[in-house]
């Protein structure tokens, strides 16, 4: 391109000058100047055609005649506004949804971590089948570190919601213990001061946000002393403000904030906290040479006959990037398949649309053809068309992904890894680029076809006649019924979402946890002992229970592991029980509205030695036998008191565990679940907050919500994945009745002739409705038989996305049919009725 | 200026004026002008070109990477724009004249099969 307007620029100089010089040779010949410069003009022949031809041989052909196929284009597509906009918002929505799906995609599960070798990390946890998490005790992460050679560092990390106080204010923040050789894992270079060794003590790093918000970009900061949860600490280094904490959060859930300091691990925590392990592969160590390593270490540190709480815990190791991904991947597959679909079926509507319009063109293309058009220039005509209208669409997606992306962020659930960080980048651009480009080409094809094949003659012939025909036809009542399959296929997922979703929001009415406010609060173990620890708790209690309005209140505590071998004792002992422990105070039933079925509660005065069970629990252990009175062994024999009717208080999304609950006296647990039950709840959170602050200022509560919203999160990532299906399901269903309607109103437009002649014979206006609306309810069968065997094919791959119901529910199944017949039928008899009340005469005359 | 009378002249082959302005080119620089005058001196006026149609061609050959132009001087120091061959060229060149001297000796082959003496 430069080169051609470089070669060009002087062209006209360049002549000029080949005259001049001509010239002055034939005047030097002895020429007149004026006879001197017209013989230069003839020896050098037409300057204009020169210049022409000379401009020619840099012309490309393809450009100028794309321009002028697009100026065309762009003529067409204004002449006919209402086919544009359909078309052009119809593929915005498709390439807007599918773009943010895929950008989603791209940040969660494309994106590699910004870590130093992220190929080389791995998840080291030990799965916990009652939390359902990977949970490690962190003395078995420091005995790792220390005891394996597959890794160049073995880092741990646990949340921890602290305090931190400085001399003139304090305020909470979201922290962890990063321990090991979490700093050189993550690569993290401080912005100023340093990263704490993984020996010291006492050390703090912030985030840059932090050192912003609550220092003032104070550089003094560095070096200077705190106190984290009243211990003194001191702030060593600052992290730049583009460094993100990027392991697996399983917290996130409850905590979505950032990270925003890192502490040093105290050795009084260490003992009894359990945390997330991340290691780093050396080079030349394979993950199951490590996996082996790490399981023969795990054996010689407990060996598997003591009873040690965690026995239950298996080992599970994989690469870091699977463990946070696993979560999201499946459901993100099926979005993006969903959005393919849903694109799908936008094209197949906009090429049924432009068939329509194709029998329209017949003509003015046979014209074309007639005068001398290549038929090759001709079918690149309607793909150009296609295309600007594609891009056109694509377009108007960008922006509208643009929106819904953050939209999805806002909504999405936090659990989705890096969703937060989804944008619109060089590859969702590309991505995009690519589906307007299949999308364009892909509706472009038909009438492509369509026109490719007309006979001149005919279409010359007939144009003049003035007749649309049945041109085309066929292949719309194709393209309209697999677009009904493509709807039933993404309504009946949607279906089963929803389903699911219904089953998990489902509970007891006397279950009311919008009038249940329940939180967290954690006493630092090196400040509390357990004799300060049983003060905290009757205090805390003594003044819940006197706000005003509080009906109940109670404190509950869930050790990390949680599944000791429980069995009855009298049967066979090698019969245990996954089980939930739970050590609760009466208030806390109380407070969550539980149900006694059998029995009698736990009372203040109870010691150990008693539990309740719930009925999951009561069946797994003892069947239909009445439990009351038997002794269950956790391996310590206790005795049943009561039944508990099931309950979902925590996770919506998971089914009842077996739970036993022990009275709340023994336990040496900091992680208090407090929950408070008041008819009305409004001013309760302040008043809880007052009280608390007036035992320990410095330990103020955390996670303040009501069970309503608490519940609401534990499900976010179905409401996110029901959101985005139902949309897209919505859409399919939109734009399958106006393609049947589309089909069937032009059909009716192209027999007009024939229904005249039909009813001028004495044709009954129900008959012409039953002929119409039958070729209507055809094309939807068909299309329903196909979709259900897409759907009962498809839909399987939605089971871990369920809950509750089978993918194969046959009552989704129906009734994602039934609809879509029900629109079938309201589309055909629209223009049924039409066409039955057409005049013969005018019918006739029309022609 | 022409020295022959018109039916003397012959008519150039395609593809053959752009073999003549490699060659001219071969040299040196030069402009289009001097370009004209030394193709229609070294063929003795025998070919007909038509001074313009060396333009086309010259924006050909740029196109094509056989030749350049620059900015540059003339002798009496009018500005002009030169072409001069590039590395590109001078191979092109050397592959045409072969081609050019097979086809030439081909024709006079044909042309007289006598001398040949194989009846």
């Amino acid at each position: 391109m430069r080169r051609r307007r470089r070669a060009l620029a002087d062209l006209d100089q360049d002549i000029r000058d080949h005259l001049e010089r001509e010239t002055q040779e034939n005047i030097e010949r002895g020429m007149s100047p004026g006879e001197a410069r017209s013989a230069a003009l003839r020896k050098f022949g037409n300057v204009g055609l020169i210049e022409e031809q000379t401009r020619a041989v840099w012309r490309r052909p393809w450009v100028d005649q794309l321009r002028q196929d697009l100026l065309f284009a762009f003529r067409i597509l204004r002449r006919a506004p209402g086919f544009t906009a359909i078309a052009v918002l119809t593929l915005a929505v498709g390439i807007g949804l599918n773009t943010a799906v895929f950008s989603v995609v791209n940040s969660v599960l494309l994106r590699p971590l910004e870590y130093p070798h992220p190929e080389r990390l791995v998840w080291l946890g030990e799965y916990d089948p009652a939390v359902h998490h990977d949970m490690v005790m962190l003395s078995d992460a420091a005995a790792w570190r220390t005891n394996t050679r597959s890794y160049n560092g073995v880092a741990s990390y646990s949340f921890q919601q602290a305090v931190i106080a400085t001399s003139r204010t304090a305020f909470p923040v979201a922290a962890v213990f990063a321990d090991g050789d979490f700093w050189s894992l993550t690569g993290a270079t401080p912005a100023l001061g340093r990263r704490f060794s993984p020996d010291e003590q006492h050390g703090v790093v912030i985030s840059w946000d932090l050192f912003q918000r609550q220092f003032g970009e104070d550089l003094h900061v560095v070096g200077s002393a705190v106190t984290v949860d009243g211990g003194a600490s001191t702030i060593t280094g600052v992290l730049p403000k583009n460094f993100r904490f990027q392991f697996p959060r399983w917290w996130i859930a409850r905590h979505p904030e950032p990270i925003e300091a890192y502490l040093t691990l105290p050795p009084a925590e260490a003992q009894h906290r359990a945390g997330q392990v991340v290691g780093s592969l050396k080079p030349e160590v394979s993950i199951s040479q490590a996996i082996a390593e790490l399981e023969s270490l795990q054996r010689s540190l407990h060996p598997p006959n003591a009873s040690q709480p965690n026995s239950r815990a298996t080992l599970h190791v994989e690469m870091l990037y699977d463990q946070l991904t696993s979560g999201a991947r499946r459901a993100l597959s099926v979005l993006l398949a969903a959005g393919g679909l849903l694109l799908l079926m936008v094209s197949v509507n906009i090429a049924s649309l432009l068939l329509a319009r194709a029998a329209s063109r017949r003509r003015e293309l046979a014209i074309r053809l007639a005068i001398g058009a290549g038929r090759f220039r001709a079918l690149r005509q309607i793909l150009v068309e296609s295309l600007t209208l594609a891009f056109a669409g694509g377009a108007a997606g960008l922006l509208l992904a643009r929106w819904t992306i953050l939209l999805l962020a806002r909504i999405g659930p936090a659990s989705i890894p890096r969703l937060a960080e989804a944008s619109i980048d060089l590859r969702v651009l590309a991505f995009t680029f690519c589906i307007t480009l299949a999308a364009g080409i892909l509706f472009g094809i038909a009438p492509g076809f369509v026109l490719w094949r007309t006979n001149l003659h005919d279409a010359l012939k007939e144009g003049a006649r003035g007749i649309g025909g049945l041109f085309g036809l066929r292949i719309r009542r194709v393209l309209v019924a697999g677009e009904l399959a493509l709807a039933l296929l993404l309504l009946t997922g949607a279906g089963l979402l929803l389903a699911s979703f219904l089953r998990m929001t489902a509970r007891p009415a006397a279950f009311t946890p919008e009038k249940i406010l329940t939180m967290k609060m954690r006493l630092p173990p090196a400040r509390y002992s357990r004799a300060m620890q049983q003060r905290y708790r009757d205090e805390l209690l003594r003044r819940l229970a006197s706000i005003p309005g509080v009906e109940a209140a109670g404190i509950s505590v869930q050790p990390m592991f949680c599944c000791a071998p429980a069995f009855p004792a009298d049967s066979d002992p090698n019969q245990t029980h996954l089980l939930h422990q739970n050590f609760a105070t009466p208030g806390y039933f109380r407070a969550l509205g539980m149900e006694l079925r059998k029995g009698r509660w736990l009372t203040d005065s109870d010691k150990d030695g008693v539990i309740l069970l719930n009925e999951s629990m009561a069946w797994e252990a003892f069947g239909s036998d009445d439990p009351i009175g038997r002794t269950l062994k956790t391996p310590q024999p206790k005795v049943v008191v009561g039944v508990l009717a099931d309950l979902r208080y925590t996770k919506l999304d998971a089914h009842v565990v077996p739970e036993i609950f022990l009275p709340f006296d023994q336990p040496m647990m900091f992680l208090f679940d407090i929950a408070v039950r008041a008819p009305n709840l409004s001013g309760i959170p302040a008043a809880v907050r007052r009280e608390m602050a007036a035992i320990d200022a410095s330990l103020p509560p955390y996670d303040v919500k009501t069970l309503q919203e608490a519940l609401a999160d534990s499900i976010s990532s179905q409401r996110f994945n029901l959101f985005l299906l139902g949309s897209f399901a919505l859409s399919a269903f939109v734009l399958a009745l106006v393609g049947i309607y589309g089909v069937v109103t032009y059909s009716v437009a192209a027999r007009m002739r024939e229904i005249g002649v039909r009813m001028a014979l004495g044709a009954q206006r129900r008959n012409v409705i039953g002929m119409v609306v039958r070729e209507g309810v055809t094309l939807g069968l068909a299309g329903i038989v196909a979709g259900l065997a897409a759907s009962y094919s498809f839909t399987r791959l939605m089971t871990s996305l369920l809950y509750g119901v089978k993918a194969s529910d046959p009552r989704i199944f129906a009734a994602a049919s039934a609809i879509l017949a029900v629109t079938v039928l309201f589309a055909s008899w629209w223009p049924a009725r039409r066409a039955a009340s057409i005049e013969p005469v005018i019918a006739l005359r029309d022609e | 200026m022409s020295t022959k009378d018109d039916a003397e002249r012959i008519e150039l082959l395609q593809g053959t004026l752009d073999l003549l302005i490699l060659r001219t080119l071969a040299p040196g620089p030069a402009h289009g002008h001097a370009i004209a005058k030394t193709i229609e001196r070294q063929s003795e006026d025998v070919l007909q070109v038509e001074q313009g149609s060396l333009y086309p061609a010259l924006h050909r050959l740029i196109k094509r990477g056989w030749i350049s132009a620059d900015e540059g001087t003339s002798e009496n120091n009018r500005r002009a724009k030169f072409y001069r061959l590039t590395a590109k060229g001078r191979r092109q060149l050397h592959v045409e004249t072969t081609k050019w001297e097979k086809l030439a000796r081909a024709i006079a082959n044909v042309l007289k099969p006598a001398q040949e003496g194989s009846v």
